[in-house]
């Protein structure tokens, strides 16, 4: 319970540290807000009053402090490009990443998982070389192309999946397929080289000679300590994915929180900058305290303090 | 921990947020044979940016507005001043006063009745610092509007409605552009006290007059639009709807469009040509194109050695080889002669623009004591056209000795650093017309009291300064375009930028779609747009996903 405080309150502290870091550089950059808000056209009167209107003619500390005080009180702020709240803007775009991570997780721990167990037992024989090879074009493959690819078979040939936009299980089908499948491979090749590892270690013998068989052996024995570095990817992945696939994102359009801070970051839309960077700072020091909780579960040697 | 405990709960979550978000969208059926009825569907990259005319500064969201909302005057479609809301209006002989007389019995999509108090309203609600509106400047030249922005007073003097269809506006000067500036749509009426309480919501329930209503709007998937039951004229909008659906990027759209899923599409670079080629008939659909008022430039910070020396200038807009750049496009564009687009209504342009003439070229650089050449930067934008198009000057430029470095900056950085003095050299940019007038050009670009705006060369010349002071005091259009013609002759031998071209509109549309035209100054108007009765009779079903 102590340890569980004790990470909590340092997860403030990390949360501080990125608001504080993203204000920095935000207003480091050339650059002025107040002309995003303005528009490329508007007159030195116009950019004078937006600029006042925004709190943009304070000093730095005084607006940094405006922006921790309204924080406090859970406020985060309007977009400057579209006047959206942040914080319903961000609660839009994150059901869609959400859905978006889950799918591609799922698929790519079914691929991963499939992958890995059915090919370890043939380590080194012809099978596991061409799933090598497989998985190697899969993982080289990057995702537009894939992305591209696949669009134009199945969605303009086929007609099996819409073509572009969001919004209903078909839209995601694709972009999960080509997100999950190839984090997937990774997975499995993954998967495959630690349970080669465990599977010539003593114990797995004992087991063997206990009579277990071999799909237990694999599934049950071996698998319960060689999943613990896939774990490890999968925390840091998922923390990954929910800060938005930029690529995967970009090229369906996916409406999700990359797609929404690449779009921050270009047009200096601080308040939603700072924003997704909240929100994915608090994403990565909370899967990172979750898995830290899951090592204890899977094995229990792991003492956490 | 077992895999499928691990995977049950990431399935159930997926099955969940896709079940719960399908909305089917209903019409009303089609009568057979009726030119009424149907649904435009269309497709683009981004969601609008707004539908708050106070806000909206871009194509994509005026698209929209246009439709929502009315303003008292509108263009034509060969952008000549028109009325829409009003029935007509009245200019006093000072020039400064405007009676407008708006139809009566108008009603917002709610219902409420529109009053001349509302266009008030409107014009307020821009002007009010607290909206952020970009328009607010076009409007700060009525009487009293300093005093309300400042806070000293609780409305803006010169804007009056006498009674419930009369709109006054007194201006401080007579400003020949003022009816333009009531055309755009950040004039729109919207209702005023509703839209005050809403505030920067007022773009998620928008409430106009317009022949559309906003059915739905879920961002990053689809905004829709509906037939306003209550609009001014009866036998207006065709169409029962407009669906946009949003995160289909220019080559899907291309592809939907093949496979009929939209019905107008803008055509990806790469399938131009061969579309352009084909005949009517071979053509996957009905071509339509367009002439907008639109200049495609670069500029020169004329402050900035070399290109304070005007010959320098000249020598490079010789250098460029313009019909190569159009080339690039596909030919998607003419030739730009001067500053001012040819579509621009009411102006003979005198310009004779820069023909591709390397000699000429050489030797004015000769002539400037720049023979050896000399080396410098252009900043464009970071699209691969942008690239693509920089690379070709940069071939055309080295012909002549000048070494250009390209530099692709994000627009937000961009535009921050051609306004700074002594700082880019060079740059690639475009203007499009807010107003059907030769000064929104000249005077806009280049007058020399407008570089804290939009006179991003730095261009300070006393006699076209002189010429746009002498053309705008004239009451006459016949006078005032001969003025501004001169002032362009002027400006095109000074040579503040590289003149380069005007670009032409292409989009493709379904066969069935008719009347979809390509406006010089506003996005599409889809009012006046109908769909061929379907045999079928299934319209409107697939509109949705």
């Amino acid at each position: 319970m102590r340890y569980l405080i004790g990470r909590l309150a340092w997860a403030l502290v990390i949360l501080l540290c990125a608001t504080w870091i993203t204000f920095g550089i935000v207003f480091l950059v050339p650059g002025d807000p107040a002309r995003v808000v303005a528009g490329p056209r508007a007159d030195a009167a116009t950019l004078a009053a937006i600029r006042h209107e925004l709190g943009l003619d304070r000093s730095l500390p005084a607006q940094y402090g405006r922006y921790l005080w309204r924080l406090a009180r859970g406020d985060l702020g309007r977009s400057y490009a579209n006047r959206q709240p942040v914080a319903a803007t961000l609660a839009r775009c994150l059901p869609a990443t959400a859905t978006l991570a889950a799918a591609s997780l799922a698929i790519a721990l079914v691929v991963g998982l499939a992958g890995g167990l059915a090919t370890a037992p043939f380590a080194g024989r012809f099978v596991d070389r061409a799933a090598l090879v497989c998985s190697l074009a899969i993982l080289s493959a990057p995702v537009f192309w894939f992305g591209m690819i696949a669009l134009y078979w199945l969605g303009f040939r086929w007609r099996l999946v819409p073509l572009g936009g969001a919004g209903t299980l078909r839209h995601l089908l694709l972009p999960a397929l080509v997100l999950g499948v190839g984090t997937g491979v990774y997975y499995a090749r993954l998967l495959h080289t630690s349970l080669r590892d465990v599977l010539t270690l003593d114990y797995m013998r004992a087991a063997r000679a206990r009579g277990v068989g071999p799909v237990r052996l694999l599934a049950v024995h071996a698998l319960r300590n060689a999943a613990l570095p896939l774990l490890t990817i999968v925390g840091l992945d998922f923390a990954a994915l929910m800060n938005g696939v930029v690529l995967t994102e970009t090229v369906f359009h996916w409406p999700g929180l990359g797609r929404l801070a690449f779009d921050a970051v270009l047009a200096l839309d601080v308040p939603i900058i700072m924003g997704t960077v909240l929100l994915g700072a608090a994403f990565v020091v909370v899967t990172n305290l979750v898995v830290d909780l899951l090592y204890r579960i899977v094995d229990p040697r792991i003492r956490l303090g | 921990m077992s895999p499928r405990r691990a995977l049950a709960p990431l399935l159930g979550l997926v099955a969940l947020a896709a079940c719960l978000r399908d909305p089917p969208l209903a019409w009303p059926p089609r009568a057979p044979g009726s030119q009424r009825g149907g649904v435009l569907r269309l497709a683009a990259p981004d969601d609008v940016p707004t539908l708050d005319p106070a806000l909206g500064y871009d194509s994509r969201s005026w698209t929209y507005e246009q439709h929502l909302f009315e303003t008292l005057v509108t263009y034509d479609d060969q952008s000549r001043l028109v009325p829409e809301l009003a029935e007509g209006w009245s200019i006093a002989d000072d020039g400064r006063t405007y009676r407008f007389r708006l139809h009566a019995g108008v009603t917002f999509s709610d219902g409420t009745p529109l009053t001349a108090a509302d266009a008030v309203g409107s014009l307020e609600r821009v002007l009010d610092p607290r909206t952020r509106s970009q328009g607010a400047e076009y409007y700060r030249e009525i009487v009293g509007a300093a005093d309300y922005v400042e806070g000293r007073a609780p409305h803006v003097a010169g804007l009056t409605a006498p009674d419930a269809t009369t709109l006054a506006i007194v201006l401080r000067e007579p400003d020949p552009l003022f009816l333009h500036k009531m055309a755009l749509l950040f004039a729109a009426v919207v209702p005023a006290e509703y839209a005050r309480r809403l505030g920067d919501d007022f773009t998620d329930r928008p409430i106009g007059s317009g022949p559309f209503l906003l059915r739905e709007w879920r961002r990053g998937e689809r905004l829709v639009l509906a037939r306003n039951p209550r609009y001014r004229r009866a036998d207006r909008p065709f169409l029962d709807g407009i669906v946009e659906q949003s995160g289909v990027n220019g080559e899907l759209a291309w592809l939907k469009f093949l496979n009929d899923e939209i019905d107008v599409s803008g055509i990806p670079p790469a399938d131009f040509p061969s579309v352009r080629r084909a005949t009517d008939v071979e053509r996957p659909g009905r071509l339509v194109s367009g002439l907008t008022l639109v200049t495609n430039y670069l500029g020169f910070n004329c402050r900035m050695p070399p290109f304070e020396d005007r010959r320098v200038r000249q020598a490079l807009n010789y250098a460029v080889n313009k019909e190569g750049l159009i080339a690039l496009l596909n030919g998607r564009g003419t030739v730009a002669q001067g500053i001012v687009p040819p579509g621009m209504p009411g102006y003979a342009s005198a310009a004779t623009g820069y023909p591709y003439d390397r000699e000429r070229a050489r030797a004015l650089l000769r002539e400037a004591g720049q023979g050896a050449g000399f080396a410098t930067e252009l900043w464009t934008q970071s699209s691969d056209l942008d690239l693509k198009m920089s690379q070709k000057v940069q071939h055309d430029l080295a012909a002549v000795g000048v070494t250009m470095e390209i530099r692709q900056v994000a627009w937000s950085s961009f535009l921050e650093a051609i306004r700074r003095p002594n700082t880019v050299p060079l740059f690639d940019l475009a203007w499009s017309a807010d107003f059907p007038d030769p000064s929104n050009f000249l005077d806009v670009l280049f007058r020399s009291s407008r570089v804290d705006a939009n006179n991003h060369t730095f261009y300070a010349n006393p006699t076209f300064d002189g010429l746009l002071t002498r053309a705008e005091r004239l009451r006459d259009p016949a006078a005032r375009t001969l003025a501004y013609a001169e002032a362009e002759r002027l400006l095109v031998d000074d040579a503040p930028v590289i003149f380069l071209y005007h670009p032409i509109a292409y989009v493709m549309t379904q066969r069935r779609v008719h009347g979809y035209a390509i406006h010089p100054l506003l996005p599409s108007r889809f009012t006046d747009v109908w769909l061929a009765p379907e045999p079928t009779g299934a319209q409107g079903t697939s509109a949705g996903s």
